[in-house]
């Protein structure tokens, strides 16, 4: 199968400043979790063979992977080539100990003081994690606040 | 909304309709007791919870066929965002009959919460509530002893009561399954299915792997399984006192137009999504947001401080309260909601309260808002939403109509209130 650091590296020596690509793949893996670098794509699991595009811009590389079961999931990589932002939207949560990785535990732990029954709205120091929605519908967000590319608002972190 | 808690005092007594926030809405009538009619509370929780704005009611499951063999069980959360019923393993004290494939593994279930997940085995139990009745319905059963937790199910753990906060969850949304089609197909590669229900053949950890499961075996909304009063459901509290209320009744109506204390009435009908979804704007002009309406969120939760202006609460003791916003006075605001494609609607008046200056006597507040964690600026996939939670529902009578199921000749599934 197509692996998706060929194309991200593909695209990097491209001059286009914000190119879209679609590339469908058959069958092939997954996601890369935070904190990793591009040589987490691949190692992925069943639930996210997945269609993907890529975009480009000044300050980092998105893939976004479409899985077959509609949810997207979106990977941001710096320019050292390392995951610092994931976010995911669609019928299905993808699966947390996969995407966040080392900060998977981090997570939890501070996932079990909460009050809220609602949202997850996490916001510790070098790791925000937001997760929201309701069965069939769920969305979430978790980024690495100091390895936030300069120049590039979280709020474009979606 | 102080204020609106007289003018609704003065409306009932003159026998108009009256909505907590004002805007015309349909009666918030409280149905009286009847067959069809289950008493909901707004409380305190469990013991050592105190759990802000959960809404619960009391079930009772029987041994399949039993009359006998039967245990009600309180403080299970009425949840229209979740459809199915999902009993903590702790709390039960019944042997019921577990669900199995064609080759006798038994089935279980990673059922996906926001945050997190409630892991167990699939059950067969009659089950009833008010004076309705579903026999043989697909119940899970939160527990780890008989099958661990797959390392596939994943997010915060809620099968500690601790964490759920209530000895079960009572999905009654809109949509039958809590999965559907997808859960149907052939997992594998490139598979549609999420893999969320398993087969069990061991307690080894890698005894239970992903299933396909048919649509009859999914958990699903128990109210279709009624005899009658099936096709949805209607939840009715009262309106409450700015201050909040240490606890409060109301009533949890089966059906939808099929009894004369379940019709429609004047009630605003909100198209919605496959997803359930419409949409909503803060403010009245701002971005439309997807937007749902759910029990099982305790507060109205929606956008974050950079878009509403209002500070999110800081407490060094208790970190977790950054969950909710801290404006220095209540705030008053209006946000409309509209259907899925952005069209229609109307403007609904909501309350944003200091967090931190609740009632610690209080248990049920109308004005109870935090941030959804996402602003609404910009455009495309994705953005948070708009959880009109418990709060949306004091003053209110809200209605879950079950898809697919015939309600007073509204095509297409909906929202109304």
């Amino acid at each position: 199968m197509q692996t998706i650091p060929l194309a991200s590296t593909l695209f990097r020596n491209m001059l286009l400043p914000c190119a879209f690509l679609a590339l469908l793949f058959g069958s092939s893996p997954a996601s890369a979790a935070l904190g990793g670098d591009a040589s987490s794509i691949g190692t992925g699991q069943t639930h996210l063979l997945a269609s993907a595009r890529i975009q480009r811009a000044a300050t980092h590389v998105m893939h976004e992977l479409q899985a077959p079961t509609g949810t997207k999931v979106r990977e941001y990589l710096g320019n050292d080539g390392k995951v610092f932002a994931v976010s995911w939207q669609g019928p299905f949560r993808p699966d947390l100990r996969q995407l966040l990785g080392a900060y998977y535990e981090t997570y939890l732990q501070a996932a079990k003081g909460r009050v809220a029954r609602g949202p997850v709205n996490i916001e510790l120091p070098g790791l925000v994690v937001h997760m929201s929605g309701h069965q069939r519908a769920f969305y979430g967000r978790a980024y690495l606040v100091d390895r936030v590319p300069q120049g590039l608002s979280t709020d474009e972190i979606r | 909304m102080r204020k609106a808690g007289v003018a609704c005092t003065y409306a009932v007594l003159v026998g108009v309709a009256c909505g907590s926030s004002g805007t015309g809405l349909s009666p918030n009538v409280i149905a009286l007791p009847a067959d069809n009619v289950a008493e909901v509370s707004v409380d305190y929780g469990l013991p050592g919870i105190g759990y802000l704005n959960g809404l619960f009611a009391t079930v009772t499951v029987c041994v399949p066929g039993s009359t006998s063999e039967c245990q009600a069980i309180d403080h299970v959360l009425v949840d229209t965002g979740s459809s199915g019923l999902l009993l903590l393993g702790s709390v039960l004290t019944l042997s019921l009959p577990a669900l199995t494939d064609d080759k006798g593994a038994t089935l279980a279930e990673c059922t996906q919460l926001i945050s997190g997940s409630l892991w167990g085995p699939l059950r067969s139990a009659d089950f009833s509530i008010a004076n309705e009745q579903a026999k043989n319905l697909a119940i899970e059963v939160v527990e780890e002893s008989t099958y661990p937790m797959p390392t596939s199910c994943t997010g915060t753990d809620y099968g500690d009561p601790n964490d759920l906060g209530a000895n079960g969850i009572l999905g009654v949304r809109t949509s039958l399954q809590d999965c559907g089609p997808p859960c149907s197909a052939a997992v594998g590669r490139g598979s549609e299915n999420p893999g969320i229900y398993y087969a069990c053949s061991s307690a080894a950890t890698d005894g239970c792997q992903p299933t396909a499961v048919s649509l009859a075996q999914q958990l699903s909304n128990p109210v279709a399984f009624f005899s009658q009063d099936n096709n949805g459901t209607i939840i009715e509290l009262p309106a409450i006192p700015e201050e909040g209320a240490p606890s409060v009744l109301g009533s949890l109506v089966f059906g939808i137009g099929t009894r004369d204390n379940n019709g429609l009435g004047q009630a605003t009908v909100i198209p919605i999504d496959l997803g359930a979804m419409f949409t909503t704007k803060y403010p009245t002009n701002g971005n439309a947001v997807t937007a749902f309406i759910d029990s099982g969120s305790n507060a109205t939760y929606f956008l974050d401080s950079g878009t509403t202006h209002i500070p999110t609460c800081f407490s060094a003791k208790y970190p977790e309260v950054s969950a909710f916003y801290c404006p220095t006075s209540t705030q008053n605001l209006t946000a409309r909601i509209l259907d899925y494609t952005g069209q229609g609607g109307l403007n609904v008046n909501f309350g944003v309260a200091n967090a931190l200056n609740l009632s610690q006597y209080n248990f049920a507040f109308d004005d109870l808002a935090g941030p959804s964690g996402a602003p609404s600026s910009g455009t495309g996939f994705p953005s948070s939403y708009f959880d009109w939670g418990l709060p949306f529902f004091f003053g209110r009578n809200v209605f879950t109509p079950i898809e697919g199921e015939v309600t007073t000749g509204h095509a297409g599934p909906f929202v109304a209130f």
